[in-house]
């Protein structure tokens, strides 16, 4: 009896420890794999960088821009836990050309991010509307004079989709060519719009423009617009002085349209239209549109460009 | 007791020669040893307890030829047999009373030490007025209670044979007498044999027999 | 053999200063060359496993030994300066992840050491309390320098200035403490990290001020233009980054010729590391590649050289201290040369006397066996915090 018991006992010791070896949890490197093998985590600077990874990366991807809808993305300061989400990311992508200016002022891994635009800085755009500022007769100036809207040069634009692309291709290898798909698809409808504005613009290259904000310097070097910027905000009505300085442009760069980021106040519009400017709206889009996505926020952009031509 | 017919010692190097024809010590007899310095007392004590042994001659104790004994007999011999009581103590100071007095039990593996020894180092302690001071450091009594433990330590193993040498000489003469007081009795308490050497002609007469060494001729 | 035990103890325990010198004596002689093997063990294993775990390391051509010690135990002596512009060359090979250091700085004494999260990962090491650098101006510190400091996640500590009297050099900023990283026993325990940016603003090349073309104060403005304000040294500069000013902290010129101490480079193959290393070998070239690992080999090899010549030195203060001892045994026993002859006669045996003597002997050197043994696993336990205080820092 007691023998019998005492080999029930060690059988089952025995039964135990192989269901144990068997049925072992993952260790934190399987379950790491786990993770790896799941969805990618990325966040982004703006709602572009967002939209075209979001094209790219389809359903392995989950696309994170927690920029509040009513801020300006680049001039937007996200909170700590925000920053400890962003360095939690699988990817970070950036912009690039001085963007995000919070980027300076926290802790990233450098290993995560994505620097969409470094490929082409050479060709980033000095913005002279800008004032700056040095220390001493010789100092250096504080580097907040580069154009940041990349994207509106949507040949730029479809070199930051190829940064993502090639990005999320090194995470993961096994579905570069998916990425690279997607990509294809997504450079076609960006190299549509881009055929699009050049076809409106050739209609009359040198059509003197008006630009409410300095933001369209890509859109204008790419399609060779003939544009001038003031300082208005679409939500704001313009001061005297403003005006004044509309009227000194007006009489070297008779401009019949004024493109606008955002739908104006109607007094800023009936008075630019009793100065003979009509009003269009061009919206860059950086932060995510009330409606439709960035392909249809920028179909419609130059839908009203062709109104000025 | 003691017996010792026709020794002749002398040491490898030196003029020392000590020649005694015949020389005896009745058990429980009390015998004094006087001379002059030099004259061969203390190395009689040393022939007789065995600690050296004569080029010629017998050394007999209690019908042990002592001389004829192997080194290790002639120890076990000793610290069975003999009492010794020297003149400066030989206490250790590193050591208490007590363990002044048992000392000869941790000392050699002839004597088993146990609570019925310590017992008894106790009551001789006591019966010499020494019982207060088992804990206390040896280097912390007078001289008498020195000399008391010392005669302890002798007096414990109960020997048969107790060889005082110059036990009261550094004594003062109210000790002195004490000490002796304390010794005779003790001797004859544990019916044992004394061989005294003393210098003490004061003490003589309270010796069963005084042998002086001059009669040797040494 | 108990009694003779009992006996020596005694003995021992009387004879108290001389029994304390000669433990002391013996315990010193056998604890010395011990404690110092095992400290050059622990040094051995603590600087070549750090070495090792760093692959490559890019600076300045120089000293590779001043390089490797500034970059992986964050030394005092500074190498010469390179620029951002190494990490990014670093990055754009696309063979290694670049992880710049700027490692100039003390704040309190501790080393201020300047880089990106990037590091954290690759030295696996982790937060304890609080949270990881977010904002300029965070600073995360070392278990060591949280416990020596006593400060906890929202405390602050200000960076030294370099100087006392260069008013135009590097001035102190008030850093917030917002995590303490988990002991990790190595140098990294006695640093103050900080986003690589923020060294920079301790450095000057970035700050924070009113807006200068805001400025109403004519005393501040040096020269104003259309594109340009020219501001005054009067300017105040802010000494603490706060969530109200931190829009106003901005750099000035191009970061990629900002400057840093070194590039930490991990390649992503071995292979990688190889053809790097390769882009490194002209002559032209001001900056270098070295394997860490390489460099404090050679350095192990001089400290080695040094050690037999300690272990000459110290194998003859072992003889003559071993020969005094013995010497003091001998006069011992001559002293005792009375007792000896009174247990003798008492029926003491000669090899009774030689084990009470062996007794007192071993009893000696059995304690100052206990104490050494003590004081070895004292310094086994402390060996790597031993070390890093005295040999790497």
């Amino acid at each position: 009896m007691k023998r019998s018991l005492f080999c029930c006992l060690s059988r089952g010791f025995f039964l135990f420890w192989v269901l144990i070896a068997l049925f072992h949890p993952p260790s934190v490197a399987s379950g790491k794999e786990a993770a790896s093998g799941g969805k990618l985590n990325i966040y982004t600077v703006n709602y572009p960088l967002k939209y075209f990874a979001e094209r790219i990366a389809g359903d392995h991807a989950t696309v994170v821009f927690p920029a509040p809808a009513d801020v300006d993305p680049a001039y937007w300061m996200p909170d700590a836990g925000t920053i400890a989400d962003y360095q939690g990311a699988d990817l970070i992508l950036l912009n690039g050309a001085n963007y995000a200016k919070w980027v300076k002022k926290v802790s990233l891994p450098r290993s995560r991010m994505v620097d969409t635009s470094a490929k082409f800085r050479s060709q980033y755009i000095t913005a002279h509307e800008v004032t700056t500022h040095s220390h001493g007769p010789d100092g250096a100036h504080a580097h907040e004079s580069l154009a940041f809207t990349t994207w509106l040069d949507f040949d730029f634009a479809a070199r930051q989709a190829k940064a993502i692309a090639k990005a999320l291709g090194r995470k993961k290898p096994k579905l570069r060519e998916t990425f690279q798909m997607n990509y294809e698809a997504l450079h076609k409808d960006l190299m549509a719009l881009d055929g699009e504005i050049k076809a409106v613009v050739s209609k009359n290259s040198t059509l003197p423009l008006l630009a409410s904000h300095p933001v369209y310097d890509y859109l204008s070097r790419r399609y060779g617009l003939n544009l001038r910027s003031v300082h208005w905000e679409p939500d704001e009505i313009p001061g005297t002085g403003q005006w004044i300085e509309l009227q000194s442009i007006l009489k070297h760069h008779p401009a019949r349209w004024m493109i606008w980021e955002a739908e104006p106040f109607q007094e800023s519009v009936k008075r630019l239209e009793s100065m003979g400017v009509n009003s269009l709206v061009f919206n860059p889009c950086g932060n995510v549109p009330d409606n439709g996505d960035f392909l249809m926020v920028m179909r419609k952009n130059v839908d009203n460009l062709r109104l000025a031509f | 007791m003691i017996r010792i017919d026709s020794l002749i010692f002398h040491y490898p190097y030196g003029e020392f020669r000590l020649e005694i024809p015949e020389f005896t010590v009745a058990h429980g007899e009390k015998v004094a040893v006087i001379g002059p310095s030099g004259s061969g007392k203390t190395t009689l004590l040393n022939l007789i307890a065995g600690i050296m042994t004569p080029f010629r001659g017998i050394v007999r104790v209690q019908k042990r030829q002592v001389s004829e004994l192997g080194d290790r007999e002639r120890r076990n011999f000793r610290i069975t047999t003999v009492g010794f009581v020297f003149q400066d103590f030989e206490l250790l100071d590193y050591l208490d009373v007590l363990d002044n007095i048992l000392h000869p039990y941790r000392i050699t593996g002839a004597l088993k030490l146990d609570k019925s020894v310590k017992r008894r180092a106790a009551l001789l302690a006591e019966e010499m007025g020494i019982g207060d001071k088992l804990k206390r450091m040896a280097d912390d009594l007078s001289h008498g209670e020195k000399q008391r433990a010392a005669i302890c330590r002798a007096l414990l193993p109960q020997p048969e044979l107790i060889l005082a040498d110059e036990a009261t000489g550094n004594l003062d003469p109210d000790n002195k007498n004490r000490i002796m007081d304390l010794l005779f009795r003790s001797i004859e308490a544990h019916e044992a044999t004394l061989l005294a050497v003393t210098h003490d002609h004061e003490l003589l007469n309270r010796f069963d027999r005084v042998i002086d060494f001059q009669d040797f001729g040494c | 053999m108990l009694d003779s035990f009992f006996i020596a103890w005694k003995y021992i325990g009387y004879n108290k200063a001389k029994t304390a010198t000669l433990v002391a004596c013996i315990t010193l002689i056998s604890f010395l060359p011990v404690a110092l093997q095992l400290l050059l063990n622990e040094s051995e294993r603590q600087l070549m496993s750090r070495a090792v775990s760093t692959p490559l390391v890019v600076g300045a051509k120089g000293s590779a030994l001043d390089l490797v010690m500034n970059t992986i135990y964050f030394g005092d002596q500074v190498p010469e300066l390179i620029t951002m512009a190494a990490s990014a060359r670093v990055g754009d090979t696309e063979l290694a992840l670049p992880i710049p250091l700027y490692v100039r700085f003390r704040a309190r004494g501790n080393p201020v050491v300047g880089t990106t999260l990037d590091y954290f990962h690759f030295r696996g090491l982790k937060i304890q309390k609080g949270r990881q650098l977010a904002l300029l101006g965070d600073c995360v510190l070392g278990a060591t320098v949280a416990e020596a400091l006593d400060l906890n996640p929202g405390g602050s500590l200000v960076s030294s200035p370099e100087t006392l009297f260069d008013l135009a050099g590097v001035y102190p900023l008030k850093m917030k403490v917002v995590g303490v990283l988990e002991k990790s026993h190595t140098s990294d325990d006695l640093a103050v990290f900080v986003d690589i940016k923020t060294t920079w603003v301790i450095q000057g090349l970035g700050h924070g001020h009113k807006d200068v073309t805001r400025l109403k104060d004519p005393t501040l403005v040096l020269k104003r233009s259309k594109s340009n304000v020219a501001a005054t040294a009067k300017l105040y500069h802010f000494t603490e980054i706060t969530q109200s000013n931190m829009n106003d902290f901005h750099f000035h010129g191009n970061l990629e010729g900002y400057p840093i101490t070194a590039v930490i480079a991990l390649p992503y193959d071995e292979k990688s590391g190889t053809i790097l290393r390769g882009r490194y070998l002209s002559e032209k070239e001001t900056e270098q590649i070295i394997r860490p690992a390489d460099v404090i080999e050679g350095l192990l090899q001089n400290i080695f050289r040094i050690k037999n010549v300690l272990d000459a030195v110290i194998s003859v203060v072992v003889l003559a201290t071993v020969m005094a001892i013995i010497l003091v045994f001998a006069l011992s026993i001559r002293l005792r040369q009375r007792e000896i002859k009174t247990i003798f006669k008492l029926g003491c045996s000669r090899l009774t006397i030689v084990r009470l003597v062996a007794a007192e002997i071993l009893t000696i050197v059995m304690a100052s066996g206990v104490l050494c043994a003590g004081m070895v696993f004292l310094v086994n336990l402390f060996a790597n915090d031993l070390v890093r205080m005295l040999f790497i820092r």
